[in-house]
């Protein structure tokens, strides 16, 4: 008689703990989490400093920056992100980021560059004048190089990207024309280090 | 009085509730099998077995309405069906012994799914080579992270979880010094830089990089090869007015921070995280294929487990049909993402013994059924002989 009244008593119990799983806010203390990875500050005096980035789909590209540019916390966005600055206090400042899937494809990326600039938009058959393509090792870059309409101060971006496992990675230097025109050889001895892992 | 209470008994205990249940559970089974296709597996077990009733939207509104009974109602009443049955005829003889085994094996079944359904909790665990991490994370369950950092050895962690999000309400935590006010929880939703949305409506974060931001919300995914990317728009109110409102996305993998009152603090919306009491890290994770084709062999994570004042610091192999057991919990190999990274999914089940109990007395119970025919069978033939 004693288990006949336990069981339906058991299963209620059952049925009750369902209905004690509401939703608190929770409060605990954990040790402090290293931050994301990101490019380590230039030493001092080092030649080239190592820049080994991870992206939020695991292990990523790598790359070398040249000593001068000066690392600056990535943003949500950016994987890595350097000031570039001029003898005369121009900043111009270099992005890398990385984007799931094509990202709208060749032409859709160099128009949205094109547009930060001001300038109209190119068709099709405009890519193989503006674009110079360069394979180093399994990676092949598309690379660019547009200057702003002539103004007060005109601009100028490099770009180059990059098709990575799954994701396309942009890195992009923007700033004054001149600076920008100064920093293309590094621009181009940067690419050379990036690499895959 | 004496009527109705025989005709409830009689209902509950009878071979043709059984029946009728069992014929709804194969249809029910049959439909969800169906649905797969559109909502995937996770979707599947909330609509169609984690649920009373399978509900539909009438046509052209969001109203839903019940069109069929659900996996817990089934269960609940084939449980009832069974104990009662078990109860109302239950005698004790060896010629029905193993019956009562079989019965009690299938009680100890459902109650087990039951159990399972209400305390399973399933969680993944991402590490690169070289990372140590003290925390899994969730599939699906969300939380905003409110965390003061202002101490230099450990962080101080508020976290709210998103059915409080859900609710868009206003939230005052004893541990804060605001008020946290949800104006708006996307389930799924993504995020394009503003200057590439033309004609996007103004941003109602005021501070942070939601600022940059355009959210559009999206309809939730069941797929399971898709996650549901989270957003939500939420204000911080202090004793002397608002302190501003940020976009917070679990696409934002950096917290975005706020000083006030003399610490600050990092906002983050993250995957629900659980925390542990010891630390993996991964040392080598290896990742085979048949040779000339991209088909897995075999993917194994060499792990080393640590706890805090080394009582216990060793490396294991966790592979595929060989999961690490620890603390209650249980870390199987589940993928990996390129060739140093893996996932592993890390399942805390306190019932999970229950299955395996209740199919050793089912078959407990029909060895011995069978064996008290067989006996008695070869009995009556030697009589008859």
């Amino acid at each position: 008689m004693r288990l006949r009244r336990a069981i339906p008593a058991a299963l209620t119990i059952i049925l009750l703990l369902s209905a004690c799983r509401e939703a608190k806010v929770a409060h605990y203390r954990v040790p402090k989490e290293k931050p994301p990875t990101l490019p380590p500050a230039m030493a001092a005096g080092s030649g080239m400093a190592d820049a080994s980035v991870p992206t939020a789909q695991g292990a990523g590209l790598t790359w070398t920056a040249p000593a001068h540019w000066t690392a600056k916390p990535a943003s949500a966005m950016r994987r890595g992100s350097y000031d570039v600055k001029g003898a005369d206090g121009a900043v111009a400042d270099m992005s890398i980021t990385a984007f799931p899937g094509d990202v709208g494809g060749e032409l859709a990326n160099i128009n949205r560059w094109r547009g930060q600039l001001a300038l109209p938009p190119i068709g099709d058959g405009d890519l193989p004048q503006v674009t110079t393509t360069v394979k180093d090792g399994p990676l092949t870059f598309v690379l660019v190089d547009f200057d702003s309409p002539q103004g007060a101060s005109p601009e100028r971006i490099l770009g180059a990207f990059t098709s990575y496992d799954g994701n396309t990675w942009f890195f992009k230097l923007k700033g004054p024309a001149p600076l920008v025109e100064h920093e293309k050889p590094a621009f181009l001895t940067f690419l050379q280090t990036v690499k895959a892992p | 009085m004496r009527e109705y209470w025989k005709a409830f008994v009689d209902f509950f205990v009878s071979l043709k509730l059984t029946v009728v249940l069992l014929a709804l559970s194969i249809v029910l089974v049959f439909w969800a099998t169906l649905a797969q296709v559109r909502l995937g597996v996770w979707g599947v077990q909330e609509e169609f077995f984690r649920t009373f009733f399978v509900l539909a939207r009438i046509p052209g509104t969001e109203v839903p309405v019940p069109v069929f009974p659900g996996g817990y109602f089934i269960g609940t009443l084939l449980l009832i069906n069974l104990v009662a049955a078990h109860i109302y005829r239950f005698q004790f003889t060896w010629r029905k012994a193993g019956i009562q085994l079989v019965h009690a094996g299938l009680i100890l079944l459902l109650v087990g799914e039951l159990l399972t359904s209400l305390w399973q909790e399933e969680y993944q665990m991402r590490l690169d080579e070289g990372q140590t991490r003290n925390y899994s994370e969730s599939y699906r369950d969300n939380e905003l992270a409110i965390v003061d950092t202002s101490n230099p050895k450990y962080d101080e962690v508020t976290a709210i979880p998103d059915q409080l999000l859900k609710r868009e309400g206003e939230i005052q935590d004893p541990k804060l010094p605001f008020r946290v006010v949800i104006h708006r929880y996307y389930p799924n939703a993504a995020l394009q830089m503003r200057n590439r949305v033309p004609n996007a409506p103004p941003s109602p974060a005021t501070t942070g990089i939601g600022t940059q931001l355009v959210v559009t919300p999206l309809p939730l995914t069941y797929k399971q090869n898709e996650r549901n990317l989270a957003a939500a728009v939420i204000e911080l109110i202090g004793p002397e007015g608002s302190l501003g409102t940020w976009l917070v996305s679990t696409q934002l993998a950096m917290p975005q921070t706020i000083d006030y009152a003399g610490r600050t603090w990092a906002l983050t919306l993250r995957f629900a995280r659980n925390y542990k009491p010891f630390s993996l890290t991964l040392l080598k994770f290896r990742h085979d294929v048949y040779p000339g084709t991209n088909i897995p062999k075999n993917f194994s994570s060499q792990i080393r487990l640590t706890t805090p004042g080394d009582h216990n610091d060793r490396e294991v192999l966790i592979y595929m049909n060989h999961p690490l057991r620890y603390a209650g919990l249980t870390f199987y190999q589940a993928g990996y993402d390129g060739d140093h990274t893996t996932v592993l999914q890390v399942v805390h089940n306190p019932s999970w013994l229950l299955p395996y109990l209740s199919c050793a007395l089912i078959t407990l119970g029909l060895l011995l059924q069978f064996g008290v025919s067989l006996t008695k069978f070869i009995a009556r033939r030697r009589s008859a002989a």
